[in-house]
């Protein structure tokens, strides 16, 4: 024993006592463990797709999917490949994803500045929302939605708002701007985007004058006016030149028998479904975000700026809200990823999201390969978000 | 100068009218400004027109005979079919369960005293024996069932004489009765074969709101130990552990939970040997569990990263190792400063239950929608799904109910 003791030592302490070789020895066991099970999947895994011939490759990417995609936005046709049909089924979840974060962002800080109200209905309205769209799983709201839409009258019958809107249980269509030719649009859009640079270098200008001497300068207004003003004036020049406007309005109208309706921008019920599902879900969990991130700003805050004699609305917009976002923006990115993750049922109300299409897939393709694809979609997705955040974070933490 | 004190409160003037009472209160909280009011007008006209034509809808226009045909089958689904146990009555299993669970219920209302316990304890238990006046549609059902219903009230007030009246009363004692009762429930749902009586059903008969009740009680049971452990591997100074905690948490966070739960019926049975013992529901049950302590690590995490480095500090000085000094000192603050996010992910759970429809389970919410496809019942389909987020939302509101009074009891904020 005293032997052992003697070799198994180091810097005289014993091996099973020193804290260094213990962590290490932990570490290694570990990973070993890991690998060792990791491995043991893996060859189970490679034994039964010999065994039972389960297809595995990527080499599916390439065939043709002849399958249609029930709700699309980029141009689809049953003889695109694999590769493409996930690339449109991709896009329809990061459409439904962005959109509805906007929505819900939106509709979470309205619904958040209601809770913390001093009139007591408001607060108690915004309350029983929270309490209530909170604990109620999002799938039993998509499908309450999704049967309300189903209830709507046919297209045919449909309710017509004004010539302009149709509202239907296929969605609801209003008018959309379109091009008249791709030139004119082009250097429209062009103009508009240096309409709006000259607005905010206005902006900016006259807020440093307001700073620096004290006038007022009306900075948002000033802005907004040149913004609007070269748009305006560029568009009258373009129509001039080209003898037509760059956009003309397209106004949805019912075609034919069955009552297609063409023209303007249809919404269709699956994604209709799942935005209000997602948003309303969604905007309960941003606004108690919001609502605790405005009671974590100090009371002195407030006061301080009501004494300078700032009303309540830009006591909340100027310095209220600006310090709240310090503590809003870690939880928000972490439900705009949930968000995201959540339009993953859309399956279940008929909107052919990204896990929807995949697990469709899986019956003609090998189904190991698609949800690796489809994992590392997914992750794509949550690291974006997460990026975005961090750089966010980054720009609004304190400095100095 | 006691007189002259005296004097003055004799003849003080009552404030004024529009400053206490229920004017006062109005004045301030509804018309306290021009603005303020306008918006009292507005949104009190909102909440009269969604509070009218909601009730009238409830109690009027609203047809509710979808829920009353479905009946028994939201609590059990499948599960007392003579598909599932053929030629024996089973529904008495589930509602042996549930006696237990008011028994446990009533020993922490024993414990504990008057209270949240209490409300809930006795709540469930009316509940639970109200169902025996329920019109069911299900025919395996003789009046014993109606009589084991009945019986919660009983096993209620049993449970809390045990808990006052005995040495069992005792924390300990309860969380071993509880998990006592989660493992009687398994084997009674499951049966045990060359038993009389407990014939094996097998666990894709499983359903209802039992089914979202076991997955809900295993995975939150479950949940935060891992959970706990992965925080803990995650803070580490050990690369590899922590390499791997990270790994583990990103990709469970980063990816939909049905992805997870249609690749546990699909890929996982690949990566285990054909004859390897395993099932659909266990295997569900094991990815939701897993996908729910990813975030609750990263809650405990959020804890553990805001409690002072002062505390750990001052457990090393006084020559606390470091196991003891998380065990003691860190984690038992961490967790209390996070109880909410906590809880929030058990109610999170509990609503994740619903999503076990995509590998083919009829929980709750699957029950329902497989009623309203059939035509007759597709107008009903509102009702239904009414009452569906009705019963959901009855069980996470009690749970943030529940988490909010032990906030209070702990004094989070305060200290």
């Amino acid at each position: 024993m005293a032997v052992l003791r003697q070799y198994l030592t180091y810097q005289g302490i014993p091996v099973w006592r020193h804290a260094l070789i213990i962590q290490w020895a932990a570490q290694i066991a570990s990973a070993i463990l890991v690998v060792a099970l990791v491995m043991w999947f893996f060859g189970n895994m490679a034994f039964a797709i010999d065994d039972r011939e389960i297809p595995f490759g990527f080499s599916f990417l390439s065939r043709e999917y002849q399958t249609p995609i029930g709700e699309h936005i980029l141009p689809y046709e049953s003889s695109d490949t694999f590769l493409y049909a996930l690339v449109v089924a991709a896009t329809n979840t990061v459409v439904v994803a962005v959109a509805g974060v906007i929505l819900a962002t939106l509709l979470g800080i309205f619904i958040g500045v209601c809770r913390l109200s001093p009139n007591w209905i408001v607060a108690r309205l915004a309350t029983v929302y929270i309490e209530f769209f909170r604990n109620v799983p999002l799938l039993v709201q998509l499908f309450f939605w999704f049967y309300i839409i189903l209830a709507l009258p046919t297209v045919r019958e449909g309710y017509v708002i004004a010539d302009l809107f149709y509202v239907n249980n296929a969605g609801i269509s209003f008018p959309s701007p379109t091009a008249s030719g791709a030139a004119p649009a082009l250097v429209w859009l062009a103009l508009a985007v240096v309409a709006v640079v000259a607005g905010v270098i206005v902006h900016h200008r006259l807020v440093r004058r307001e700073e620096e001497t004290g006038r007022q300068s009306y900075p948002f207004v000033v802005g907004c006016a040149t913004t609007v003003g070269v748009a305006a004036v560029g568009w009258l020049v373009l129509s001039g030149i080209f003898g037509e406007a760059p956009f003309a309005v397209s106004t949805p109208a019912p075609q034919g028998r069955f009552g297609r309706i063409d023209g303007g921008v249809t919404i269709r019920a699956g994604m209709l479904v799942m935005l209000i599902g997602l948003v309303i879900y969604t905007a309960s969990f941003i606004a108690e975000i919001v609502r605790a991130g405005i009671q974590s700003v100090g009371r002195g805050q407030t006061e301080a700026a009501r004494a300078l004699g700032l009303s309540p609305m830009n006591t909340l917009r100027q310095v209220t809200f600006p310090q709240a976002l310090r503590v809003i923006i870690p939880p928000w990115i972490s439900q705009c990823l949930n968000l995201t993750k959540n339009s993953s049922l859309g399956g279940v109300v008929g909107y052919t999201d990204l896990t929807n299409v995949a697990i469709t897939m899986t019956q003609t393709a090998p189904a190991i390969n698609i949800f690796l694809m489809l994992m590392a979609a997914y992750l794509a997705m949550s690291l974006t978000w997460s990026l975005i955040g961090n750089l966010y974070n980054r720009h609004i933490r304190f400095t100095g | 100068m006691a007189a002259d004190t005296q004097t003055s409160t004799a003849n003080a003037l009552p404030p004024p009218r529009t400053e206490v009472g229920v004017i006062g209160w109005m004045h301030a909280n509804l018309f306290s400004s021009r603005l303020n009011s306008a918006l009292t007008v507005v949104s009190g006209a909102l909440a009269l027109v969604i509070l009218w034509y909601g009730m009238r809808w409830v109690f009027w226009s609203a047809d509710w005979t979808v829920v009353e045909r479905v009946g028994g089958l939201f609590l059990i689904g499948s599960y007392n079919t003579e598909l599932a146990c053929p030629g024996q009555n089973c529904f008495w299993r589930p509602q042996v369960s549930l006696l237990l669970v008011t028994a446990l219920l009533g020993m922490i209302w024993g414990i504990l005293g008057g209270g949240v316990a209490k409300r809930i304890a006795i709540l469930t238990a009316v509940v639970a024996a109200l169902f025996a006046f329920l019109p069911y549609s299900l025919e395996r059902m003789g009046w014993d069932v109606r009589i084991l219903l009945l019986a919660n009230l009983p096993s209620t007030a049993i449970g809390w004489a045990v808990a006052r009246y005995t040495p069992l009363g005792q924390p300990r004692w309860v969380v071993a009765w509880g998990v006592v009762v989660f493992l009687i429930t398994l084997v009674l749902q499951r049966g045990l074969p060359n038993v009389p009586g407990l014939q094996p059903v097998s666990v894709v008969y499983w359903g209802g709101l039992t089914l979202n009740l076991i997955l809900a009680v295993g995975g939150i049971s479950l949940s935060l130990p891992i959970g706990i452990a992965l925080a803990l591997g995650r803070r580490s100074n050990l690369p590899m552990v922590k390499l791997l905690c990270v790994v583990f948490i990103e990709v469970f966070r980063g990816v939909p939970l049905i992805t997870l739960l249609f690749m546990s019926q699909t890929l996982v049975p690949l990566a285990f040997p054909e004859d390897f013992p395993q099932n659909s529901l266990f295997r569900a049950a094991v990815v939701i569990t897993l996908f729910s302590s990813a975030y609750m690590a990263e809650n405990i995490r959020g804890g553990l990263q805001a409690l002072h480095p002062g505390q750990a500090e001052a457990a090393r000085a006084l020559g606390l190792p470091g196991w003891q000094t998380t065990m003691l000192i860190s984690l038992p603050q961490a967790i209390r400063n996070v109880i909410p996010a906590i809880v929030g992910q058990f109610i999170a759970l509990f609503k994740d239950t619903s999503l076990v429809y995509i590998i083919g389970m009829v929980d709750i919410v699957e029950i329902g929608r497989v009623f309203i496809s059939r035509p007759e019942y597709l107008p009903s389909a509102r009702e239904m799904f009414v009452f569906l987020a009705v019963v959901f939302w009855v069980f996470c509101y009690a749970m943030s109910y529940v988490s909010r009074h032990i906030e209070r009891n702990l004094g989070v904020g305060e200290r």
